[in-house]
């Protein structure tokens, strides 16, 4: 690894502070888990000037409901979500996603921040995210700033992250607190694989007219970055529920896909997995539905 | 150069090193703690798996900077010349590794599990070794080991093996 130097933040404040004194004039990065950057620098042939530890930023490690929603600290790591009480019980989702992730050592290490910052397309943290309609606060020496999710990544590797802006938190809004919500993962084994494709899906049921209401799909490793499948959603929107239309929707959203061909799979058959992932994954959103109506909880946090 | 001071196996111990060094070279190369092994250097294959502050991780993944003032636990933690800990009596008893190389690795992961799950299922011991890769055994004699351990350190007898 190239050498460089070294500044431990003792919280957010103390790292935009580090930023500001640093990006200016030199190329810095800002290390949190380390999974991703550390085994990336020791083949990087130009290696970062500073970098900025956050590990210690406890101010960044915390899981709460605020009024704008469930606020998840960017430095929670992907065992404190598999372990959080209040997100086992509203998003099952989010813990099946951050399981599927590496394997323990990386899950104690890494951060939900940092796999969002990374931007890899095939990414396990940002389809259910995205289907729950994240929002991601940004904070820069200028002050905060807070985006959607899906503005927030730009292409592959690539977000909006200024050199010298800090991924604060991801918050999931009020509105979609206990929404009913699936992520499946198809990878070529069960431990640390890179996902062939990824799929998210959150459902409202109107119980009425028993249709679904507000379906969000949300797709990884099929397109540069993260994606919604606006042609599914829109096809499902109000439409009453049934196996047929939750495969058609799986058809409907392979045309919302751009998958490529690589050494891990053709796109021909990233395509097939979107049909067929995104159909499990509204079946089982909608299990979920009817499971928490059953017994009477919203999936919300009871007081 | 960045100085760390850390408590390693219950041992405050302290390195001057430059600031790209990882955990698993200081205990390597500093401290002469080469229980745990370089493999791939970038988080796959686990032999580089010590406890930091309770939490098994790939030690190749942390800076020298990261770790100041945390408690570190490597193999060499676990026992010493005349006593072993019951995984490591288990491991031998079952032949549970072949060449070795994963083996310091899988120990912690597994100690690692133990502590925190005193009585865990195959699925969940799988789990807990899905960051370890052997390329000798198939897993099948340390899953054995780690069970037979676990009642051990409950204070039950070791269940009859079946033989292969
Ligand atoms: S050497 Fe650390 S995971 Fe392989
Ligand atoms: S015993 Fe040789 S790698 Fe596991």
């Amino acid at each position: 690894m190239k050498s460089f130097e070294f500044f431990a933040a003792k919280d957010s404040n103390d790292a935009l502070t580090l930023l500001a004194q640093h990006a200016a004039n030199a190329k810095v990065k800002i290390i949190a888990g380390g999974t991703d950057l550390l085994a990336d620098l020791k083949f990087a042939a130009h290696g970062p000037d500073v970098v900025v530890d956050i590990s210690r930023a406890d101010d960044l490690k915390n899981i709460t409901i605020t009024e704008q929603g469930l606020s998840i600290g960017a430095l929670v790591t992907h065992t404190q979500i598999m372990r959080s009480p209040l997100i086992r019980q509203m998003f099952p989702a989010l813990v099946a996603a951050a399981h599927t992730i590496g394997a323990v050592q990386t899950r104690n290490l890494g951060t939900l921040g940092g796999n969002l910052v990374t931007a890899v397309p095939s990414m396990d943290s940002g389809p259910t995210l995205m289907a729950l309609e994240a929002m991601v606060t940004i904070a820069g020496n200028g002050g905060r700033r807070q985006v959607p999710l899906s503005e927030f990544f730009v292409g592959p590797r690539k977000t909006i992250l200024k050199p010298d802006e800090l991924l604060v938190d991801i918050i999931i809004p009020e509105q979609n607190l206990g929404k009913p919500t699936h992520f499946l993962k198809f990878g070529l084994r069960k431990g640390q694989a890179l996902a062939l494709v990824n799929v998210a899906a959150s459902v409202w049921v109107d119980w009425e007219k028993h249709a679904f209401l507000a379906p969000r799909i949300a797709l990884g490793a099929v397109a540069p970055k993260v994606i919604r499948a606006p042609q599914a959603e829109a096809y499902l929107e109000g439409r009453t529920i049934s196996p047929e239309a939750m495969a058609e929707a799986g058809r409907i959203a392979v045309g919302d896909a751009k998958p490529i061909s690589d050494f891990r799979a053709s796109a021909e058959y990233r395509r097939h997995l979107v049909a067929v992932l995104t159909k499990r994954a509204l079946e089982s959103a909608w299990a979920l539905a009817q499971t928490r109506r059953l017994e009477g909880s919203n999936g919300k946090r009871n007081a | 150069m960045v100085n760390v001071t850390l408590k390693v196996n219950g041992e405050t111990r302290s390195a001057s090193v430059p600031p790209e060094t990882t955990l698993l070279r200081l205990l390597r190369d500093q401290f002469n703690l080469t229980g745990a092994k370089l493999g791939c250097d970038v988080g796959d294959c686990g032999a580089c798996t010590v406890i930091v502050d309770s939490k098994p991780v790939n030690s190749c993944l942390m800076l020298v900077g990261q770790v100041e003032g945390r408690e570190v636990l490597t193999i060499e933690g676990l026992a010493n010349a005349d006593h072993l800990h019951p995984l490591q009596k288990l491991f031998e008893h079952f032949g549970s590794l072949q060449c070795g190389f994963c083996g310091p690795g899988v120990i912690i992961s597994a100690k690692a599990l133990l502590d925190e799950n005193p009585d865990p299922s195959t699925e969940e011991i799988r789990d807990a070794l899905g960051g370890n890769l052997c390329r000798c055994t198939g897993y099948t004699k340390m899953i054995e080991a780690i069970k037979g351990a676990s009642c051990i350190l409950r204070g039950e007898e070791v269940p009859a093996v079946k033989s292969a």
